[in-house]
């Protein structure tokens, strides 16, 4: 164990300390901060506070519309009504968009019959302003919307009633089980692991074929087994990949957290995850990672050079998004005998197990079973690693062909 | 009791057979040379001793125990192709590798500084392994296969690629280190080598064993039969009947006499003839043993 963390030590040391790496590692911060400061100025232009003129022979329906705009949800508009208009208010909203001084103008004209809605066009000064647009089509929505209902003999306070946004829970007997959080958590720990295997995963696997050109191996091999190399190097770069990701993670919860918070609180996101939930994520996190990255390192094990690992690359990801097809049949039916097969394939387990587990109880020794086969497949794809690794780089080196590695793994 | 011990050692690779049943044993406190030109089985032998390949059959015994890795501590090994971490800083990597032998990291460094001031190359010790020319890389390796003090010292092609100055530097830290008392295999391919530095050798071709034992009983096996000398006059002497062959370059003459005869006689005539400033009886020289035992071997 000793060497394990030795040589695990050595690897992330030299690899935190270089500069690609602390580049690396702040820049995507930066980017995080400088888009969340970018969206924020958006964001602010996202309320719109553009200045636009209402022409309407309706007065009614003019003053409702400047009423929503510029106190309503989304917008703040600064609004000016012309009822009724006459042909010199066109020409003069015209010379007034090309001085700047308006955002756009919104012409009204009555309906020729009475149970038909009048029609409406919108003259921007800039037709990439969309949000404005936007805003006042919603605001048409329901100032038309209410002033229908209110024709039809409803009370306002019952209309205001009618149109508040509804809201759904779900619960399920026995257990506070939330399909969205869960299909939300799932979503995450999927990105989170395809995106850390693909940036780091073949990190492991370009190290291995560094130690090979480098012939450092024969040295470390004449005091050390060669699965301690692998482990030590699998756990070394692994964990620089994993610094670099619980950094930006961290930067990323900072920076949205207020915004986070005030959603959570606003109701809009509804998320519950139990402490169990949480511990099991990290769980099945760590050890995915650490089975995909034992993938890496037989890849690495077997090639000779970066451009024959391109070619594998694909392999590395694959399982990992086959498992994506079996979601379904185990959100519908999580304690299936299909879910409960294939939350033990140990590839599939990270992802699977844990839907399982934030979906519905599954019985402890199904979880400690999954654990043990994850653990047991990392030592044996590692032990088969540095066979092939060690067969290979004493003897030959050469990439081998299928019958060739399977006797390399007879050889000692 | 043998530090090393290899009986009936085989190893192949696929269709060639690199070591075929070798045996030898290398005794507590020797100086071993592991001789045989290129290809002949050298480095396939030292990665038994060590434990990277197991022989295909046969035994390797290290400390008179069959081979444990709990033994590796006590066994130095500098690789014959060099391998150090371009990146990483001299004295972290002589630390890490010093660690890997189970040292403490503040006695690595220790022992480190002060074999960089035995080998000459203090300046070193800050700089990254890349910025350092190949001779300085290679006394680092040396370095690197010595600090945890091993009892048995195993060197394949220690000299290769060096100048020779540092080739004598190396050379006479590894009589020193015989001197302490520790056991020193060395492989190497050329002969002169070992003759200065062996008492015992073992010379292999195609993976077989050619000769093995003490270097000076070896050379009491074969015969002194050749004779140096340089003199000035006649030459008629040459045509003594002891005499099998000669060459005379205006001067100096090799000749190579006649099995069992005496060198006396030789001596004798040509005194009275010509003046002789030199008159040596040469020992055979281990590469002159090689051809002679190995081209036997190859007609036969």
């Amino acid at each position: 164990m000793r060497n394990v963390w030795l040589i695990a030590k050595r690897e992330y040391l030299e690899r935190v300390r270089t500069k690609a790496f602390l580049v690396s590692t702040l820049m995507i911060p930066l980017l995080m901060g400088g888009g969340i400061v970018g969206s924020l100025i958006m964001g602010s232009k996202a309320k719109s506070t553009s200045h636009i003129t209402i022409v309407s022979p309706d007065q009614q329906l003019a003053t409702d519309l400047q009423q929503e705009l510029e106190h309503g949800k989304d917008s703040q508009m600064t609004v000016d009504v012309i009822s009724p208009g006459n042909s010199a208010t066109r020409a003069t909203l015209d010379s007034m968009l090309t001085d700047k001084q308006l955002d756009g103008y919104l012409w009204i004209t009555p309906a020729a019959h009475p149970n038909e809605r009048p029609s409406f066009s919108w003259t921007p000064r800039s037709t990439a302003d969309i949000t404005t647009k936007g805003s006042i089509t919603t605001a048409l929505k329901t100032v038309l919307m209410r002033e229908r209902l209110e024709h039809n003999g409803m009370v306002s306070r019952d209309v205001d009633a009618l149109m508040q946004p509804v809201k759904v829970d779900t619960t399920q007997a026995g257990k506070n089980a939330d399909t969205t959080s869960s299909f939300v958590a799932i979503y995450v720990l999927f990105f989170l692991m395809y995106m850390v295997i693909l940036l780091y995963g073949m990190n492991v696997a370009r190290s291995i074929i560094e130690e090979k050109t480098s012939r450092v191996f024969e040295v470390l091999l004449a005091t050390i087994r060669p699965e301690e190399m692998m482990a030590g190097k699998v756990i070394g770069v692994g964990s620089v990949g994993l610094t670099q990701v619980a950094v930006w993670l961290l930067t990323a919860v900072l920076l949205t957290s207020g915004s986070l918070m005030g959603a959570i609180a606003g109701g809009q996101v509804h998320v519950s995850l139990s402490a169990m939930q949480i511990i099991f994520f990290v769980v099945y996190f760590l050890l995915g990672f650490l089975l995909y990255s034992s993938i890496a390192a037989a890849l690495g094990a077997m090639v000779n050079s970066e451009q024959e690992l391109q070619q594998l690359n694909m392999i590395l990801v694959m399982p990992l998004a086959g498992c994506m097809f079996a979601l379904v049949p185990v959100i519908s039916n999580p304690s299936g005998t299909l879910a409960r097969v294939i939350s033990l394939i140990p590839f599939c387990t990270p992802l699977i197990m844990y839907l399982r587990i934030s979906l519905a109880t599954p019985p402890a020794w199904e979880i400690a079973l999954s654990i043990v086969l994850m653990i047991a497949t990392i030592y044996a794809l590692l032990w088969i690693a540095s066979r092939i690794y060690r067969v290979g780089i004493l003897m030959y080196g050469k990439r081998p062909s299928l019958p060739e590695l399977l006797r390399w793994l007879k050889y000692s | 009791m043998p530090i090393v011990e290899l009986q009936q050692v085989r190893k192949a690779y696929d269709t060639k057979i690199a070591v075929a049943d070798l045996s030898f044993r290398i005794e507590q406190g020797s100086m071993f040379g592991l001789l045989g030109p290129n290809g002949s089985g050298k480095t396939s032998s030292i990665r038994m001793m060590i434990g990277m390949t197991l022989p295909d059959s046969g035994t390797v015994s290290l400390f008179g125990q069959p081979f444990d890795r709990k033994n590796l501590h006590r066994v130095g090994y500098l690789p014959e192709e060099r391998g150090l971490y371009k990146k990483m800083k001299v004295i972290d990597q002589l630390v890490f590798l010093g660690q890997l032998h189970g040292l403490d990291a503040i006695v690595a460094s220790k022992r480190a500084h002060a074999w960089c001031e035995r080998m000459e190359i203090t300046e070193a010790i800050p700089k990254k392994t890349e910025e350092l020319s190949k001779g300085m890389q290679q006394k680092i390796q040396f370095i690197a296969s010595l600090l945890h003090e091993p009892e048995l010292i195993i060197m394949d092609e220690p000299f290769s690629g060096l100048d020779p100055v540092n080739a004598t530097l190396l050379q006479d830290t590894l009589v020193d280190l015989h001197k302490e008392g520790r056991t020193v295999l060395f492989s190497t391919h050329r002969m002169d080598q070992v003759e200065k530095l062996c008492d015992n050798i073992c010379l292999i071709h195609r993976g077989h064993l050619v000769l093995s034992g003490g270097m000076q009983e070896i050379k009491s096996r074969y015969p002194k039969n050749r004779v140096q000398m340089v003199f000035e006059g006649d030459a008629s002497f040459l045509d003594n009947p002891v005499v099998e062959s000669a060459k005379n370059y205006n001067g100096m003459a090799e000749i190579k006499l006649r099995e069992g005869a005496d060198a006396q006689s030789l001596l004798a005539e040509a005194i009275s003839k010509a003046r002789i400033s030199r008159f040596e009886v040469m020992e055979p020289t281990l590469e002159e043993i090689f051809i002679e035992t190995v081209g036997g071997r190859t007609d036969a």
